[in-house]
C-alpha cells in the first residue's frame, strides 16, 4: 500500500504541477508593449464583419500598438452595444429601427459598404430568371415545385436565415413585404451554411451576400420589366439590382479618435479596396 | 496516542468532512442558481403570452407578423431526436462495451479502448460538418428525398457522438464487476456468454445506467452538431414516424438565434423561455431514468424472480401493478416493442416484431449455448466494428483534408485575412487556457464531492437531493450553460465575456462527469479493504486518502480524459461568454475574451467562404491537442493501473 499511496501522491503532485504552470503561463503572457495598447471594440452584423475584420487586420499592420477586437453577434447586438457603450462602433446590416432611434437618440450611422443580396440555387438547377412575385410565392410557400417557375420537375426546398438575422428582417421587408414564411424554410444562421445546403441540394433555393457566389452554386437573375438583371457588384451600384441595402457602422456621437481613424480608412480607397475584396459595392 | 493528539486528530477529521461536504453541496447550489437565472429570464415572455400559449402554440416566428412564439413542434423534435439516437446508441454501445471488457484479446483491447476514449474528444462542431457535408449528401441519395437535412441525420450523428461516452463507462463497470461472480458461473458450467448476460452484466447494472444516462444527457443537449443536420425548419414531422422530415430541437433553436438577439428584448426572454423548457425537459428524461433503472436492478438483484410475486400482502395500486407488469413482462414488453416498431415502419415493422419475437421465442432452445454464444460474440464484434468504421470515416475525411494545410507558421501565427491564412496561435492557446481552468475548478470539487457521497453518508434525503442534483446538472444541456453564464457572469456579475467567465461555465458542465465516474470508481473498492484499514487504527480520512483513492486513480483519470476532451471541444458554452471572432493579441488577464479552435472551427465553417482548408485543418489541430491530453492521461493510467484484484 504504501507503493501505491506513493503513485498516488505523484499524481497529484504532477496535477498540481501543471495548475501552477498554467498560472504562471497566464501571467506570463506580457504582449510586448503592453501599457500604451488602446483597444477598439466592433460588434454586430456578421455580414459587415468580414469588411471590419479585414480592415482591422490592415489597420493593425500600420498600427501595432491598436487592438481592434471583432465580434459577430447580429444587427440587432450591435445597435445594442454601441447605445449602452460596451462597444465602440456597432456594425448593422439594417437602417436603424424607429424604437432603437428613440431610445438611443445619439446613435450616428456611417454607411461603409452596400450589399446586394443574391439568390442562388444548385449549379444543376436550369431556372433562367425569378420575379420579385415569384420569389416571395416561393418563401410564403405557395410554389412547391420548379416547374411553376420554368425550372426542373423538382421540389423546390426553401433555405432562409434564422429569425434572429437582420438579412432576414432585410428579405422579409424587401422581398416578402412582411408576409410571413413557409413553415417548412430550413433555417441557418450564417451565408455560408446557406451556402453549403444549396451546393449539395439539387433543388434548394436561398439567398446570401454577393461576397458568397462562387463556382459551386449559380446566381439566379432577378426579372425587372421583363429583363434578367444579374447579381453583380456593377448592377447593385448602377441601382438596377433590385434586392441590396447599404451596410452601417454605427458610432455612439461623431465618431472621434482611434474610432473615427479607424472609419476614415475604411472609407478612403486603401479600405474601399478591402470592401471590393470581400464581395461586397464601395460606396466610394 | 495521547488525548490532545486524538482531539486534533478528530478535529481535522471534522475538517476534513466539512470540506467535502461544501464540495458535494456546490452541485445543488449550482443547480438552483441556474434554475434561478433562466427563470428569471424567462418569466416576462410567460407573463406577456402565457405559459400553455408558449407551450402549445405551433408556430415560432419571433420575427414574423405579429410575432409567433409558440413552442410545441421544437419541444416534439427534441424527444424524437433523442429517441432514435439512443435506440442506435444503447445497443451498439452496450455490445462495443461487452467486447471490450471480455472479448476482445489484449493487444485489441490495448488499442480499442484508448481509440473510444479519444474519439469522445472529436469536437461537436467537427460532427457537425462532416454531418452536413457527407451524411446529409447520403441520406438526400439513398433515400432520394430533397434534402438529407432530417431527423435522421440529427440521430444518426448524435448517437455517434454519444456513443464514446457510453461504451468508456459501461465497459468500466463491466470490467469492475468482481472475479468471483464471473469464475463462479464458469465454474457451475455456464458458457461465456452466459456469464456475461446473466451474471456480469446484471452485476454492472448500475454503472451502465450511468452510461446510458450519461449518453442521454449528451444527446438531449447536444446543439452544434444538430443544429448543422437538422435543417431547423420548425414543423412537427408528419406522419410523426417520418424521419426523413426536417426538425427543429429546442438546443438548435437557441444555438442558432441567441447570438444574435439584442438583451432584453421580448424575443430574449422567449429563448430563456426555451431554456427553462429544454432544463425541464432533460430533468424529465434523467428522472425517468433514474427510476426505470432503479427498478430493474431492484428486480434483478435477488435471485431472477420467475414471474412468482416475492411479497404479500398488495399494498395498493402500484404495488399490484407491478406484480402484474413482472408476471406478464414478456407479452407486454413484446406489445410494446411492435406498437413502437408498427408506429415507425408501418406494417413492415410489424413484421419485424413478429420475426424477431419467434426468432427469440423458439430459437433459444433450439440452439445450443455454445451456437447462441458465437451468435453473441459475433454481433458485440459486429457493434465495435461499426462502432470504430463510423469514427474512422470521420477520422479520415478530417485528417486526408486538413493535414496538407498545417505548416509551423500555421500553429505559431496569429490569423489574417478572416482566417483564411496565417494562422491559429491564439485560439490554441485559448483553448488551453479554458481546458486547464475549468478542469483546475472542476476536479477539486468533483473528486471531494463524489468521496462525500461515497465514503461518508448512507444514502438519506440529504444524499438523495445532492445526487439528484449531480444528475440534473449532468442531463442539463451545454447551451444551457452557455445561457447562464451569460446571464450570470457576463451580465449579472458584469465579468464580460471573458476568459475567467469560459472557464467557469466550463467548470459546472464537466463538473457531473467528473462526480459520476469519481463515485464509480470509490466504488468499485470493497468494503472489506475499508473495514481492514479502520480496523487497524486508522481515521476516516486515512483510510480515504491512503486506501480507498490509490486504486481509484484509473477511474478518476478516466473522469477526467473525458472531461477534458469536453472542455476542449465544447462550442455552446463559450459562445456568449469567452470567444471573439479574432484577435491577434494572447489574453493578458482573466477577463479578456480568447479565440478558441472549436469557435473558430465553427465560424470558419459557416462565416467565411473560401477556407475549407485551414477549417480542416484547425479540426486537426484541436484534435491534435485533445490526444496530446489524453496520451499523457491514458500512460499515467497505464503506469498507475498495479493489478488491484479484489
Amino acid at each position: 500500500m504504501a507503493e501505491s499511496s506513493r503513485r498516488f501522491t505523484y499524481a497529484i503532485l504532477g496535477l498540481a504541477a501543471v495548475l501552477i504552470i498554467a498560472v504562471l503561463a497566464a501571467g506570463c503572457t506580457q504582449q510586448p508593449g503592453d501599457g500604451q495598447k488602446t483597444t477598439l471594440k466592433v460588434t454586430g452584423s456578421t455580414t459587415v464583419l468580414p469588411i471590419a475584420q479585414a480592415a482591422a487586420d490592415a489597420y493593425m499592420d500600420d498600427h501595432p500598438m491598436t487592438d481592434i477586437q471583432v465580434a459577430g453577434g447580429g444587427s440587432s447586438v450591435g445597435v445594442q452595444s454601441v447605445g449602452e457603450g460596451t462597444a465602440d462602433i456597432g456594425m448593422s446590416s439594417r437602417e436603424l429601427k424607429a424604437e432603437e432611434k428613440t431610445r438611443y437618440p445619439d446613435l450616428q450611422s456611417t454607411v461603409v459598404a452596400s450589399d446586394g443580396i443574391a439568390i442562388i440555387v444548385n449549379k444543376a438547377n436550369t431556372v433562367s430568371g425569378l420575379t420579385l412575385v415569384q420569389l416571395r410565392g416561393i418563401y410564403n410557400g405557395t410554389i412547391t415545385n420548379w416547374k411553376a417557375v420554368g425550372g426542373p420537375d423538382q421540389v423546390i426546398v426553401v433555405v432562409g436565415r434564422d429569425s434572429a438575422s437582420g438579412t432576414r428582417e432585410f428579405f422579409w421587408e424587401s422581398v416578402m413585404k412582411k408576409e410571413n414564411f413557409t413553415a417548412t424554410q430550413l433555417e441557418k444562421n450564417s451565408n455560408g451554411a446557406i451556402r453549403q445546403t444549396i451546393v449539395q441540394t439539387p433543388g434548394a433555393i436561398g439567398y446570401v451576400g454577393l461576397g458568397y457566389i462562387d463556382a459551386e452554386v449559380r446566381a439566379v437573375p432577378i426579372m425587372v420589366n421583363g429583363t434578367p438583371v444579374d447579381a453583380t457588384v456593377a448592377t447593385v451600384l448602377s441601382g438596377k439590382y433590385p434586392i441590396s441595402r447599404p451596410l452601417l457602422m454605427i458610432t455612439q456621437g461623431p465618431p472621434s479618435g482611434v474610432a473615427k481613424s479607424y472609419l476614415d480608412f475604411i472609407l478612403s480607397p486603401a479600405g474601399q479596396k478591402i470592401v471590393t475584396g470581400e464581395g461586397f459595392v464601395p460606396v466610394a | 496516542m495521547s488525548d490532545r493528539q486524538a482531539v486534533r486528530r478528530s478535529r481535522s477529521e471534522i475538517g476534513v468532512r466539512v470540506v467535502w461536504f461544501l464540495c458535494a453541496l456546490f452541485a445543488v447550489i449550482t443547480i438552483f442558481f441556474i434554475f434561478a437565472f433562466l427563470f428569471y429570464d424567462a418569466y416576462p415572455i410567460f407573463e406577456e403570452i402565457g405559459v400553455w400559449n408558449f407551450l402549445s402554440g405551433s408556430v415560432w416566428n419571433p420575427t414574423g407578423f405579429p410575432p409567433a412564439y409558440g413552442i410545441y413542434s421544437l419541444i416534439v423534435a427534441t424527444l424524437l431526436a433523442t429517441f432514435l439516437a439512443m435506440a442506435i446508441a444503447i445497443p451498439l454501445g452496450i455490445g462495443s462495451a461487452i467486447y471490450i471488457a471480455e472479448l476482445a484479446p489484449y493487444r485489441v483491447k490495448a488499442w480499442v479502448k484508448p481509440a473510444v476514449e479519444l474519439l469522445a474528444g472529436i469536437p461537436s462542431v467537427v460532427f457537425g460538418f462532416f454531418g452536413l457535408v457527407v451524411l446529409t449528401t447520403w441520406i438526400r441519395v439513398s433515400f432520394d428525398v430533397p434534402t438529407g437535412e432530417t431527423w435522421l441525420a440529427g440521430s444518426i450523428l448524435l448517437a455517434i457522438m454519444a456513443l464514446p461516452t457510453i461504451i468508456s463507462v459501461a465497459e468500466d463497470a463491466i470490467s469492475s464487476a468482481p472475479r468471483e461472480y464471473k469464475e463462479g458461473s464458469l465454474a457451475l458450467g455456464a458458457t461465456h456468454w452466459q456469464t456475461i448476460s446473466r451474471v456480469l452484466t446484471p452485476a454492472a447494472l448500475s454503472g451502465i445506467t450511468a452510461a446510458i444516462i450519461l449518453g442521454i444527457g449528451r444527446a438531449a443537449g447536444e446543439t452544434m452538431a444538430v443544429l448543422m443536420v437538422t435543417g431547423n425548419a420548425p414543423v412537427i414531422p408528419d406522419p410523426i414516424w417520418d424521419v426523413l422530415s426536417p426538425i427543429r430541437t429546442l438546443t438548435g433553436t437557441l444555438g442558432i438565434e441567441m447570438g444574435e438577439v439584442p438583451v432584453g428584448s421580448t424575443h430574449y426572454h422567449a429563448l430563456f423561455g426555451v431554456a427553462v423548457v429544454l432544463l425541464v425537459i432533460t430533468l424529465i428524461i434523467n428522472f425517468s431514468a433514474t427510476i426505470i433503472l432503479n427498478r430493474i436492478k431492484r428486480q434483478q438483484a435477488p435471485p431472477a424472480s420467475t414471474g412468482i410475486p416475492r411479497r404479500f400482502p398488495l399494498t395498493g395500486w402500484m404495488e399490484r401493478q407491478g406484480i402484474f407488469f413482472r408476471a406478464h413482462r414478456t407479452p407486454i414488453l413484446w406489445g410494446l416493442m411492435a406498437v413502437v416498431l408498427f408506429a415507425f415502419f408501418g406494417l413492415t415493422g410489424l413484421g419485424i416484431a413478429l420475426v424477431l419475437y419467434l426468432a427469440v421465442r423458439y430459437i433459444p432452445g433450439r440452439i445450443s449455448p455454445r451456437w447462441a454464444q458465437r451468435i453473441a460474440f459475433s454481433l458485440a464484434a459486429l457493434c465495435i466494428v461499426v462502432v470504430l468504421l463510423a469514427l474512422g470515416i470521420i477520422l479520415y475525411d478530417i485528417l486526408t483534408k486538413g493535414l496538407p494545410y498545417i505548416s509551423w507558421e500555421f500553429l505559431t501565427e496569429p490569423p489574417s485575412n478572416l482566417g483564411r491564412s496565417g494562422g491559429i496561435l491564439p485560439a490554441i492557446v485559448g483553448t488551453m487556457y479554458l481546458v486547464m481552468g475549468s478542469i483546475a475548478i472542476a476536479l477539486p470539487i468533483g473528486i471531494g464531492a463524489a468521496i462525500y457521497l461515497t465514503e461518508y453518508t448512507s444514502e438519506g434525503r440529504l444524499v438523495g437531493i445532492i445526487r439528484t442534483a449531480t444528475d440534473l446538472l449532468n442531463g442539463t444541456p451545454s447551451i444551457v450553460f452557455g445561457l447562464f453564464g451569460f446571464a450570470f457572469l457576463v451580465i449579472y456579475l458584469s465579468f464580460g465575456v471573458s476568459l475567467i467567465a469560459g472557464q467557469i461555465t466550463l467548470a459546472l458542465m464537466v463538473l457531473p462527469t467528473i462526480i459520476r465516474t469519481t463515485e464509480e470508481a470509490l466504488k468499485t473498492v470493497p468494503v472489506p479493504v475499508r473495514e481492514g484499514s479502520l480496523a487497524l487504527g486508522a481515521s476516516k480520512w486515512q483510510t480515504i486518502r491512503r486506501v480507498v483513492l490509490p486504486p481509484s486513480v484509473p477511474g478518476i483519470l478516466t473522469g477526467t480524459i473525458l472531461s477534458i476532451g469536453r472542455v476542449a471541444g465544447e462550442t455552446a458554452p463559450i459562445l456568449f461568454t469567452a470567444v471573439v471572432f479574432s484577435t491577434r493579441f494572447l489574453p493578458s488577464s482573466l477577463f479578456e475574451p480568447v479565440m478558441a479552435l472549436p469557435y473558430h472551427l465553427y465560424i470558419l465553417a459557416t462565416n467565411v467562404p473560401n477556407a475549407t482548408g485551414q477549417q480542416y485543418a484547425t479540426a486537426v489541430v484541436l484534435l491534435g491537442i485533445v490526444i496530446a491530453f489524453y496520451a499523457i492521461a491514458i500512460v499515467i493510467r497505464h503506469r498507475s493501473s498495479v493489478k488491484y484484484r479484489w
